[in-house]
């Protein structure tokens, strides 16, 4: 029952020159609006603008967010349980670049 | 289709209590959570722990299995009788479909009859139940995909195929196979999504579909290690080469380049190709990382050439440091 679209569809990067509103991030992720205002209030994401209403999210948020909404189902983490194992994840990953090019040589 | 031990997959006895489960799925949706974990099989593992948790936290769910896995074991075939859990009321949970689809198929055929509670189009994982007249446009999909580096470079045309819910000829939703032709654009990275506008989920009540997203992985290279947008190869040399500088041959992923080696150059050098890396604005840069290479000295003209080349230098002292 195979479905085929016959034509070739061009896609779109969402990097640093994409935005997405609040409202968009939360149909994008699958978060829940109170859920991302909360990452927000953790520094997790990093929106430009004051207040919810007028937040924009660069690009690079569609991917925290998505990890984070995968951390907070699967481990029941909270929005501050999600910050710091993010925060772990970036350090790990910064030392294993670091040993891996330290193992080049 | 095999059957699965979930208490197995668990670590728990056959009698645990909700709690022990509940411990066990924790510590071990912990270490093979693919965000987190870094071990080679942790996805594969973690969505077997988590649909033997999914099937086991729930009591109506696991009061059905039991009934099944009696004198079962774990790997045998198995097909479940027609309509077996017909007896049983499951409440449900709508909000798990979203990862319905990555439940193996004996999960799938086990739990088909459950009364899926129809979500509205357009309703997120957590979505409202579905009301008539009710107008929304379609959800946003996720999906993964795996791109060469090669294809990173140049952009590439891809065939993917995906499985999404549609409502089959009795209402319940189905997996449906699409084909979707997509044109990746070049200087794509790990990590980053690509958007499809409107290959997302139906939209109702004349609502637009929503969008579809690929989370991009690079797949790994044998040669090439790639950190954002920079790439890096180690580039074997000989000493030679590297103390008194030489033209070789780098292969990059666009092709071979000619790339002059400074004589002097310590083992562990890294040389930088200027823009070379993932393409983009700006490009990333492509690293060469010499790797000096010691010939064997397996004959007897070898080894004096090793000997002649000590004897030229008297004053080297390689462990000068350590001497107090």
């Amino acid at each position: 029952m195979g479905q085929i679209v016959g034509y070739v569809m061009s896609a779109v990067v969402v990097d640093g020159d994409c935005a997405f509103s609040l409202a968009e991030l939360c149909r994008a992720s699958g978060l829940e609006r109170t859920q991302i205002v909360e990452l927000v209030a953790h520094g997790v994401l990093d929106p430009q603008g004051t207040a919810p209403d007028n937040w924009t999210f660069g690009g690079p948020a569609l991917r925290t967010a998505r990890a984070a909404g995968r951390l907070m189902r699967d481990l029941e983490l909270d929005a501050a349980g999600v910050a710091m194992a993010l925060d772990l994840i970036q350090e790990i990953a910064a030392l294993r670049r670091q040993l891996r090019r330290g193992g080049a040589h | 289709m095999q059957f699965q031990d979930y208490y197995a997959t668990l670590g728990v006895e056959r009698d645990a209590t909700l709690d022990q489960i509940k411990r066990a799925f924790r510590k071990l949706a912990r270490r093979y959570h693919p965000d987190v974990s870094k071990e080679a099989d942790a996805e594969a593992r973690f969505k077997e722990v988590a649909e033997a948790y999914k099937a086991l936290k729930d009591p109506e769910r696991r009061a059905a299995y039991d009934e099944l896995a009696r004198d079962k074991r774990n790997g045998q075939k198995f097909e479940p009788p027609p309509d077996w859990d017909s007896g049983f009321a499951f409440s449900g949970r709508g909000a798990d479909a979203a990862g319905g689809a990555d439940f193996s198929d004996f999960f799938s055929s086990l739990f088909r009859n459950e009364r899926t509670r129809r979500r509205g189009p357009g309703n997120g994982p957590h979505g409202a139940p579905f009301e008539a007249g009710f107008a929304a446009p379609g959800e946003d999909r996720h999906a993964r995909i795996d791109i060469d580096l090669e294809d990173a470079y140049r952009g590439a045309q891809r065939s993917i195929t995906l499985r999404v819910p549609a409502a089959g000829p009795d209402g319940r939703p189905i997996l449906q196979e699409k084909q979707l032709e997509i044109r990746i654009p070049k200087g794509i990275r790990s990590g980053q999504h690509l958007r499809l506008a409107g290959q997302g989920g139906e939209g109702s009540g004349g609502e637009p579909a929503g969008d579809l997203y690929l989370e991009v992985s690079l797949k790994p290279h044998p040669r090439f290690r790639v950190e954002g947008a920079d790439v890096t190869l180690d580039l074997p040399v000989a000493p030679w080469e590297a103390a008194l500088g030489a033209d070789v041959t780098v292969p990059t992923p666009e092709g071979p380049v000619q790339l002059s080696i400074p004589a002097g150059s310590a083992p562990g050098r890294k040389l930088r190709l200027r823009g070379r890396g993932l393409p983009g604005t700006p490009p990333g840069e492509m690293y060469v990382v010499l790797d000096v290479g010691l010939p064997a000295s397996d004959t007897p003209a070898k080894k004096a050439a090793y000997a002649d080349l000590a004897r030229a230098f008297p004053d080297y002292a390689p462990r000068g440091a350590m001497e107090a």
